[in-house]
């Protein structure tokens, strides 16, 4: 029973040791891990100007202007923001299905001297809510949630709503 | 937690059991295949039964989603492969310590026949997922925390699986094996919460988490469903494989046994 | 079908193709190996 009882303790400050190392390691890492920077964060930073990376957050309502480049191809103007601070943001290309007012963006580019956001690729990035539509239909009739503002009310206060009889339909 | 374990397939528990309360109880074989025996077509029959209902309801009567519309229909298949791949690897180590701490020779065997349906779940999530992600982010895959820790996770199972097959000695190969699945381990709980430490494309969790799901019912349902249908399945294969390593361990010790006597008798 | 679709059958399909083959091999491999064994010890437990 000793010898069992010693391979666990073993194995237990192994694994100690081996989560301490790994959780220090990805403390020290923590920058390289961030997918993408929030305006906050480049606000803070200032990346230089021929640094590409990733800007992130919410695409501001009102704010996005479409037009069509003179060769014809779409282009886009909207603002990105995390709350406290926006950045425009510049996009010639298609933009994704899901790419809204309201909706998260993860877009790909570089910073322009007038402090406006040059992006050669944009992701949208949907959060972690589900619901049907008459349900989101039935919530925006209600005025408790407006899409382009941001975020769904709590979940609470919708996961259990009936949908109408009318049943199911498409997106 | 030795009686504990026995407790969970019924069939055995209530047997008086000279053998003591020991984990060695299940390293016998025949009991083994006794008590699982009884179990198997139960556990196909529920897995079926199960995944058939929840699939047709995930992809034929859960209304779409809002923004995503049809396309959230993946999810019934992408997110019980993400919880098996996670759990099931959780079960891999657990496994493991038996195996260092115990010797138990048949969570060795599970372990062996474990890991490569734990890499077939985790190969699926990833699949599905790129088919998810470009209609609905626009890219097929993306270097974030999320993406590339479930990416570590299914070569950590491949090389689970690599490696305890590359031993001559199975016993030596085992131990490499369960160190392996230990150490990888601590990915698992980055896999989990990537999405919360770090800013990430993927979303964060919408079931698993401390409010209430931010899924509707209608959704929420048919995907629990789905994940039980998955993980009956799982666990149905991962026990008929080891059921069929168990044997074929017989049949070799039989036929070798049979040879050495053959070899014998001339003489 | 739309592109959508696509995505959606293909993410099933390949679930179903994989899980169905496991679920075979297992199958086939626990009755082969259950055939041997009560070949080779026709008196011996049988499960």
């Amino acid at each position: 029973m000793t010898r069992k009882k010693r391979r666990l303790m073993v194995l237990l400050l192994a694994g100690l040791g081996l989560g301490t190392a790994t959780a220090l390691t990805l403390t020290a890492f923590q920058d390289n891990l961030v997918f993408f920077l929030s305006p906050s964060d480049v606000i803070a930073q200032r990346p230089p100007a021929e640094r590409a990376f990733r800007l992130g957050g919410l695409v501001e309502a009102g704010s996005v202007e479409r037009v069509t480049a003179s060769d014809g191809r779409p282009s886009a103007t909207f603002r990105v923001t995390d709350g406290p601070n926006t950045i425009t943001v510049t996009y010639t290309g298609v933009l994704p299905d899901l790419f809204r007012e309201g909706q998260g963006v993860v877009t790909l580019g570089r910073l322009q001297p007038d402090g406006s956001f040059r992006a050669s690729e944009v992701l949208a990035r949907h959060d972690e809510t589900y619901m049907p539509p008459e349900v989101a239909d039935a919530l925006r009739r209600a005025g408790h949630w407006n899409p382009a503002q941001g975020a769904a009310p709590p979940a609470a206060s919708w996961n259990t709503a009936p949908r109408q009889p009318d049943g199911r339909s498409g997106g | 937690m030795d009686g504990r374990l026995t407790a969970g397939t019924g069939a055995t528990a209530a047997r008086p059991n000279p053998g003591g309360r020991s984990l060695h109880r299940f390293a016998n074989p025949g009991r083994f295949l006794r008590a699982t025996g009884r179990l198997m077509p139960f556990l196909w029959a529920a897995a079926l039964l199960v995944l058939g209902a929840g699939l047709v309801w995930g992809l034929v009567l859960s209304p779409a989603d809002w923004q995503q519309g049809e396309t959230v229909r993946i999810m019934y298949v992408h997110v019980p492969m993400a919880w098996l791949a996670m759990g099931g690897y959780t079960g891999l180590a657990a496994l493991s310590v038996m195996s260092l701490v115990w010797r138990h020779p048949l969570a060795d065997l599970t372990a062996r026949e474990l890991s490569p349906v734990g890499a077939a779940a985790t190969a699926l999530c990833l699949a599905t997922g790129s088919l998810w992600g470009k209609p609905m982010w626009g890219t097929w895959w993306v270097w974030d925390a999320r993406l590339t820790s479930v990416l570590v996770l299914f070569f950590l199972w491949l090389g689970h699986a690599a490696l305890v097959r590359a031993f001559d000695d199975p016993e030596r190969g085992a131990r490499a094996g369960a160190i392996l699945a230990l150490v990888g381990i601590v990915n698992v709980p980055i896999v989990k919460f990537s999405v919360d430490w770090w800013n990430t494309l993927h979303q964060p969790a919408s079931v698993a988490r401390l409010d209430a799901p931010g899924m509707h019912v209608d959704i929420l349902y048919p995907l629990l469903v789905c994940a039980i249908g998955f993980s009956l399945l799982f666990a149905a294969v991962v026990l008929a494989r080891t059921r069929a390593a168990v044997m074929e361990r017989r049949v070799r010790a039989l036929q070798l046994a049979r040879a050495r006597r053959e070899e014998g008798a001339p003489a | 079908m739309t592109l959508h679709w696509w995505h959606i059958a293909v993410s099933y399909l390949l679930t179903l193709v994989v899980f169905g083959s496991l679920a075979i091999g297992a199958a086939a491999r626990h009755r082969a190996a259950k055939r041997l064994l009560a070949q080779l010890d026709p008196r011996g437990e049988r499960p």
